[in-house]
């Protein structure tokens, strides 16, 4: 009798071709075997890996990127430490796809290594498997050598959602590096306890701009109305990506007392702002505020006008 | 006036020594969104990927996922 369907368990007919002396075939058969999707392909995948030619070792690396797991992890552990870059770079990005837990557990012994590269592309991998264990390396990495490597570990720390780091991430917020002060702010936002509160509103005296910006957005998930009068103070920021962010911090907030300072705010030439402003003085629907919209219903911005609108009828149904 | 009927370069180009078309690899014809890529067979028997029509959105998968980067996708200036 004939089979409904054709019998499908050819994985090691489509690895024989991992043995043929050109390259390009080799490269063929990692190809097929990643798009036979079947998990049966990961061991002829990872012994394409350690294959002589580099164009097979990073199309298996690529491939990797289709399977899950900790045979699929080990084996681009193994090829972050291949002499040829785009090998790396392969290896390192299939390590970011991975998102079975149990893959962790061939990276976490890899979390203290002395390479740079190998170093961050672990904590970029482990971030998204949220393995407790990773926690202490990644704390003790907070004083590496490299900003890519901190900032990489911060983002760790920050996905772990853990109260207990929010020592380190304090400290991490006073680094030396924007992009870490920046990530270890962002990775605040987890916590509402007053640690990270402080730790937010003193960022907003920070130098960078890029860094406040990150706080005062922040401040919306960690915040409470107690840090509103800090959230009013970069108000008058000069950079106004800084200042939208307070805005929409304090719409978050229903912090009505500052109603009246963002009603004045309507007049800047920049319509990213005017939209927020727009938007929170909706959400806020102070009656006194109605004035400063007023001018703007016809606002040359159409995403302006239509926040303007919103918020008008928004202030009117309150008043009514 | 003399018309010029066929184009005479087109925005993607391979390079045939490393193009693995003939391995059984349709990587480029098969990212194309515009479709515009075959496969053909060479002077010698042997077979390599070409722009069949010259419709190029200039979006490069066709670059990118080239596993032995035989592909070229030549930006043209105002893109850059």
């Amino acid at each position: 009798m004939t089979a409904l369907f054709e019998e499908f368990d050819d994985i090691a007919d489509l690895a024989l071709g991992l043995d043929d002396p050109s390259p390009g075939t080799r490269i063929m058969a990692v190809i097929d075997l990643a798009d036979s999707a079947d998990p049966a392909a990961i061991p002829y995948l990872t012994l394409a890996t350690s294959d002589p030619d580099a164009g097979v070792r990073k199309q298996a690396a690529l491939a990797l990127t289709s399977f899950d797991g900790p045979m699929t992890a080990a084996a681009l552990v193994i090829a972050l430490s291949d002499t040829d870059p785009a090998v790396r770079e392969a290896a390192a990005l299939s390590l970011t796809e991975l998102k079975d837990p149990k893959a962790g557990d061939a990276i976490l012994p890899h979390l203290g290594h002395s390479d740079e590269f190998k170093l961050l592309s672990c904590f970029a991998g482990i971030k998204e498997l949220r393995r407790a264990e990773a926690m202490a390396p990644a704390i003790t990495a907070f004083s590496h050598s490299s900003p890519v490597v901190r900032v990489q570990a911060v983002g760790v720390v920050g996905w772990l959602q853990d109260d207990t780091s929010l020592t380190a991430l304090r400290e991490a917020a006073m680094d030396s590096d924007p992009a870490v002060r920046r990530a270890a702010l962002a990775a605040l936002g987890f916590s509402k306890s007053d640690t990270a509160q402080q730790a937010l509103i003193d960022a907003l005296k920070d130098p960078e701009w890029l860094v406040r910006e990150a706080a005062a957005e922040t401040l919306a998930k960690s915040g409470s109305a107690s840090c509103v009068p800090a959230l009013r103070s970069v108000l008058t920021d000069d950079f106004w990506q800084v200042r939208l962010k307070a805005v929409r911090s304090l719409g978050k907030l229903g912090a009505t007392e500052a109603a009246m300072q963002i009603g004045p705010m309507m007049d800047l030439d920049v319509p990213n702002l005017r939209k927020e402003c727009a938007a929170v003085l909706g959400e806020l629907a102070v009656p006194e505020t109605r004035a400063f919209l007023l001018p703007f219903e016809n606002d040359t911005d159409p995403d302006v006008r239509k926040n303007v609108r919103w918020a008008l009828g928004r202030i009117d149904k309150a008043a009514a | 006036m003399p018309l010029a009927q066929t184009a005479t370069s087109v925005p993607v180009t391979v390079n045939k020594d490393l193009c693995i078309a003939d391995k059984g690899c349709t990587v480029c014809v098969d990212v194309c969104p515009l479709d515009v890529l075959r496969i053909a067979v060479t002077d010698d028997g042997t077979k390599t990927a070409y722009m069949k029509y010259d419709e190029c959105w200039y979006c490069m998968p066709c670059e990118a996922d080239c596993p032995t980067g035989a592909v070229t996708v030549n930006l043209p200036y105002l893109l850059k």
